[in-house]
């Protein structure tokens, strides 16, 4: 299997007594967009900042492209390929649209002006105005400009349409989208709408109080996340056993079990058929709830 | 045909790509594609409905592989002038007309519109899918 | 970019800057005259105890026309100006005063000892300038009050003020890097700045430390250059300085 585009081992970050990461493992491959989803203090931040050697971490290794991303000298080398837009849209406010155009310009020489007059022009920007005035779609405008007219292999994005409108959101999305023209450019962005992150990733790795629960392929999970309902005449059997793999959360609710399972739901329904269940639904279940449940919020 | 696909869903439950191949075969039932058309390139098609060009992809080498469509390398993405699309859209018919007839039985059975989405989704989940291949 | 992003960070604080010292250099040319009558009742007043003293030495000083300069302007105006100036400069550091700003920087494929070293090296080329040009003012206007002074004079001074003094902006510099804020490190800074020089003055005592060196005085009173404390200053200066770029390659932001 090729080397994956990032990758972090047992990845570990505290400040003060905050852990903030506990032991993150997770990978993602060329060519993906994949989403970073979790709660607000589970980590995403603080994760996307080591791997572009804003923070180094306590323990564990975190690498871009092969490389040690808390390595100084190796961080410099990995950041000529990588594209960062963080959640506030860091930018200099003191500059001009044109002189951070030509700010970025002068450190990327594959800098793609085709695209840059393409951005100028979606997003509205003109060159003569100070960044400190834009308005907050124009901002993420040019810091996605600012991203992508670098030929960068690598995109990472905190929270990319965080406080959009859906127009600009959209235009942001699709700016992403054809980013990925090929199997050399990766898309790696966290974020808490759901929705964006069911519209364009394919893959989506899920952080949990600094731990990675979910990372999968997008149409995986769709395919084998199921909610599964079974109804009784009388009371529902106390929390079976299931000797099937997937079953994820067993909840009893009067006469009706509900089973929430991350793959293999027909074995489960063979095993539970025997109990004499009235009635089973094989339900999907949506990005959203899967999320939930691997957060430990109670669905 | 670029401008009538439309938006899939992506909270449907249903994976895009799957919505993407419904799409592409009901174009071709309806005659919207006709047989050697041309369908849209992989990453213009991504960024009009703004999905991953990935997604895209792995519809159109599913719709390959069923034969709907033929991917010509460097050219683009075809209607198949097979006969087997053909025989596909004829068995949908068919099925259709089956659907049709048991949604009006269970309807008389007094079944609501939920019930019965839940009888076939029930079913379908018991199934292991046609010739699905990992990606 | 770098040194161009570094100047756009200070560029106010600079032209105002010398804006301000222009003009006061040349107030202290042009108020000679009126300086040079006050001073000759000035000496005929009897004050007691270490006022009396400081206020008699003072006139004493400025009864020649490179005493005068030397007292206004290389131990008073300028001094006084250009230490503010240093601390601005150097507070803000990496940040410039928002981490907005700074988490740009830091995702360019640049070291952050060369994003740092670029902001103190424009930062101190400008110091250098506040120091010197005004003070080329001097010798330049000084005909027009009928005086002369010399360049070489001028020289040893600014050379004196911008080396000595850039501890202060050190000091500010190596401060933001440790702390994240604008205020804290331009208040620490002003109150050692001001320890150093004014309690030194105000005290009266024969060493008033880095304003002695700064002004140098030893140059102005008996030819002698204040090479130690010069080599002083710059020593604990560069260390600091060192500090700072250190600070700033191993903290997390």
């Amino acid at each position: 299997m090729p080397e994956p585009i990032i990758e972090t081992v047992a990845l570990r970050k505290t400040y003060g007594d905050v852990d903030a990461l506990r032991g993150l493992t997770l990978q993602v491959q060329a060519g993906s967009i994949c989403g970073f989803l979790g709660r607000n203090g589970a980590g995403k931040t603080t994760t996307l900042k080591i791997l572009l050697g804003m923070m180094r971490p306590t323990s564990g290794e975190a690498r871009v492209f092969g490389r040690r991303a808390d390595d100084s000298t190796a961080s410099v080398e990995i950041r000529r390929d990588v594209a960062f837009v963080g959640e506030d849209k860091p930018l200099f406010d003191y500059m001009t649209v044109s002189e951070m155009v030509r700010f970025t310009a002068a450190f990327y020489p594959r800098w793609r002006r085709d695209l840059e007059r393409h951005y100028l022009g979606i997003f509205g920007l003109s060159p003569a105005v100070k960044v400190k005035t834009l308005s907050r779609g124009m901002r993420t405008g040019l810091a996605v400009l600012l991203a992508l007219c670098r030929d960068a292999r690598l995109l990472i994005l905190d929270e990319p349409t965080s406080g959009l409108d859906p127009a600009v959101s959209e235009q942001v999305l699709q700016a992403l989208v054809s980013h990925v023209a090929s199997a050399e450019m990766t898309v790696f962005f966290s974020s808490h709408h759901i929705a964006e992150v069911e519209q364009i990733a394919d893959r989506v790795v899920m952080i949990d109080r600094g731990r990675a629960t979910v990372a999968a392929a997008l149409d995986d999970l769709r395919e084998q996340y199921r909610r599964i309902r079974f109804v009784f005449d009388d009371d529902a059997p106390a929390a079976p056993v299931f000797r099937a793999e997937g079953v994820e959360r067993v909840s009893r609710d009067g006469r009706v079990l509900t089973v929430l399972a991350s793959g293999g739901a027909e074995r489960i329904v063979e095993e539970a058929r025997p109990l004499g269940p009235v009635s089973i639904d094989v339900i999907p279940v949506s990005l959203k709830e899967i999320f939930l449940e691997s957060s430990g919020v109670e669905g | 045909m670029d401008t009538s696909f439309l938006r899939p869903n992506p909270s449907s439950g249903v994976p895009i790509y799957l919505q993407l191949i419904e799409q592409v075969k009901h174009a071709i039932e309806t005659g919207a594609l006709r047989a050697g058309e041309q369908l849209p390139g992989i990453r213009p098609l991504a960024e009009r409905l703004v999905i991953n060009p990935n997604t895209v992809a792995k519809a159109y080498r599913e719709l390959e592989h069923e034969g709907v469509i033929e991917l010509r390398h460097g050219a683009g993405a075809f209607v198949s002038a097979d006969r087997r699309p053909r025989q596909l859209t004829n068995t949908m018919r068919a099925g259709q007309a089956i659907v049709a007839a048991t949604v009006e039985r269970l309807r008389a059975r007094g079944l609501g519109e939920d019930e019965i989405r839940r009888l076939f989704e029930a079913q379908l989940a018991g199934l292991p899918r046609k010739g699905e291949r990992s990606a | 970019m770098l040194w161009y992003k570094a100047w756009l960070e200070t560029r106010w604080r600079f032209l105002i800057g010398l804006a301000v010292l222009l003009v006061f250099a040349c107030g202290a040319v042009f108020d000679y005259p009126a300086i040079a009558r006050l001073n000759a009742s000035v000496s005929a007043i009897d004050a007691p105890g270490n006022l009396g003293r400081l206020i008699r030495e003072a006139a004493e000083t400025q009864r020649t026309y490179r005493g005068f300069i030397w007292f206004q302007w290389y131990r008073q105006n300028l001094v006084q100006m250009w230490t503010i100036l240093a601390v601005l400069l150097g507070s803000g550091g990496l940040l410039a005063a928002s981490s907005r700003a700074a988490l740009f920087a830091l995702s360019m494929p640049a070291s952050r000892t060369r994003v740092a070293g670029v902001r103190a090296a424009t930062a101190l080329m400008e110091l250098l300038v506040l120091a010197l040009v005004p003070s080329l003012l001097i010798p330049l206007l000084s005909p027009a009050v009928g005086q002369h002074y010399g360049l070489g004079d001028t020289a040893v001074h600014s050379a004196s003020l911008f080396l000595a003094g850039s501890v202060f902006f050190s000091l500010a510099f190596l401060l933001s890097a440790v702390f994240d804020d604008f205020w804290r490190p331009m208040l620490i800074t002003c109150a050692v700045a001001l320890s150093q020089t004014l309690v030194g003055a105000l005290v009266g005592l024969p060493f008033s430390g880095m304003l002695r060196v700064m002004s140098a005085e030893s140059y102005f009173r008996s030819g002698q250059v204040p090479w130690v404390g010069l080599g002083l200053a710059l020593t604990v200066g560069l260390l600091m300085l060192y500090a700072a770029v250190a600070v700033v390659e191993r903290r997390d932001f």
